[in-house]
């Protein structure tokens, strides 16, 4: 496989770990980095997230990273993937800990999931649960239409009102799964948590 | 459908692997005997998370714990929590940075500091494994262990069980020190200590000595996973086993398509 220039942004929040040990085994030699100025320059860039809304957004505000981010992708049209916290933070808003601002690339708000079943249907959402993709959506090429990922969240982001190729997952309400949109991609689960199906999904990315 | 999970738990204590029978620790091997009898970039398409956890008795050394745990979870694409004496931001992130994906706490649940709620607003609630050591007592109560086991709680452990479901936690691990390492199922009894109304997933662990054990506790409908911690019961391909027979039994966990990874990356790759 082509190595691939792709970046990961290291904020202090993610599970860097993780991320590079999946690209790394998909053949990447993955750069890290946390200067502005790198992330412009990057083809490829991914953000991943552990954590809470407020005090990453503030980690990316602090070392000037979120106007970098923006450039990248929307002056440069460099491609990003946003895993997780990643993907919530490339939304508009989210109301987690308090209303705090998102990247805006994705347009849409994250707010606590609120499944109707509250009985049945724990918070955090926690587990591998089915995904089901749109037909065609880059992300998803090769994997069945309702392949199994690994989610540990509490927020969400619905796919209502979204002009790109979605997926969802229904836990007591449906929500965005994953979101792909020209240069932007986006999964609220982990796939590189998510065994053979996640390491096909990031293969996938690697390969737009 | 939120599927069920299979998680394997380690034990480390200062540099080696240990089996864990009352909470008595017997060393097993280092991190190579790990690798060599039981190879995780395989076995982790047998498990659906793994949890390590530092209880090493006397001084812990994290820089140390950190670098095994990077080296285990190299290839590992599994879901991973950590812990053992997790007592500062600094520490669970230096957790987070070296493969872990959430934070294993105990005894500091009990320690009324606010550092629970701070692990929360830092990580997020969902990166915060509750885990409550219980031991039954002869009038059929159970009582709280912190410490690994060494202190006793004062007061009921449905007490402790709801001080800690106040704190903003994302899953609860609740382990039988009576069951720990004897091979005789799960002790079901400590899921009556729940409030009815839980909200959170449930991680049950203690006891397991086989298949059966597993799947008698994804069936009951309060457990969300099961896991174990013993690591001669599924030493080779016992735990490769163990997923297949909860499979065949009809236990809904999550299926993994290796060949279909095969095909997008060459087995040659996948085998490694």
């Amino acid at each position: 496989m082509k190595k691939s220039n792709i970046t990961v942004i290291d904020y202090g929040m993610g599970n860097l770990w993780s991320v590079l040990s999946a690209l790394r085994y998909l053949g990447c030699d993955p750069a890290i980095s946390s200067h502005p100025d790198e992330i412009v320059s990057a083809d490829s860039l991914l953000l991943p997230g552990v954590g809470s809304f407020r005090k990453a957004r503030h980690a990316l505000q602090q070392q000037g990273l979120d106007q970098a981010i923006v450039e990248a992708v929307q002056i440069k049209g460099s491609k990003i993937l946003g895993i997780c916290l990643g993907m919530q933070l490339m939304g508009i808003s989210s109301s987690e800990d308090g209303d705090a601002v998102g990247l805006g690339l994705i347009p849409s708000t994250v707010d606590k999931l609120t499944p109707q079943k509250i009985s049945t249907n724990k918070i955090p959402h926690i587990g591998f649960d089915q995904v089901h993709s749109q037909l065609g959506a880059c992300l998803f090429k090769g994997l069945q239409s309702d392949a199994e990922f690994y989610f540990v969240h509490s927020y969400r982001m619905l796919p209502a009102g979204l002009s790109g190729k979605s997926a969802i997952c229904n836990y007591g309400e449906k929500f965005l799964a994953a979101y792909e949109q020209d240069n932007i991609f986006a999964t609220q689960f982990h796939p590189e948590k998510s065994q053979t199906n996640g390491l096909i999904l990031l293969k996938n990315f690697l390969a737009q | 459908m939120l599927k069920k999970r299979l998680i394997f738990t380690l034990l480390y204590n200062d540099g080696n692997f240990m089996l864990s029978r009352n909470f008595r620790l017997q060393k097993v091997g280092s991190l190579e005997w790990l690798q060599s009898n039981y190879n995780f970039s395989h076995i982790s398409y047998s498990i659906d998370e793994l949890i390590v956890l530092d209880v090493t008795r006397g001084e812990r050394k994290p820089d140390e714990f950190c670098a095994v745990l990077k080296q285990l979870t190299e290839g590992c694409f599994v879901p991973i929590a950590a812990g053992g004496g997790v007592r500062t931001i600094e520490a669970a992130r230096n957790l987070l940075r070296s493969g872990a994906d959430k934070v294993v706490v105990n005894s500091s649940l009990y320690e009324d500091n606010g550092f629970i709620g701070q692990l929360a607003s830092e990580f997020g609630q969902q990166c915060v494994v509750a885990s409550i050591d219980f031991q039954a007592v002869p009038d059929g109560s159970y009582q709280v262990w912190s410490e690994c086991g060494v202190q006793c709680l004062d007061g009921t452990a449905e007490k402790w069980v709801e001080q800690v479901l106040q704190e903003n936690v994302g899953e609860l691990y609740l382990n039988s020190m009576d069951r720990d390492g004897t091979g005789q199922g799960y002790d079901f009894g400590l899921l009556d200590l729940l409030p009815g109304n839980i909200s959170k997933p449930i991680i049950l662990a203690g006891g397991v000595g086989n298949a059966t054990h597993l799947a008698a506790g994804l069936a009951d409908p309060r457990v969300d996973a099961v896991a174990t911690a013993h690591l001669f019961n599924f030493v080779g391909d016992g735990l490769k086993q163990a997923r297949q027979a909860l499979i065949s039994s009809g236990v809904e966990l999550p299926l993994w398509d290796i060949e279909l990874l095969e095909q997008h990356l060459g087995a040659e790759q996948v085998g490694n």
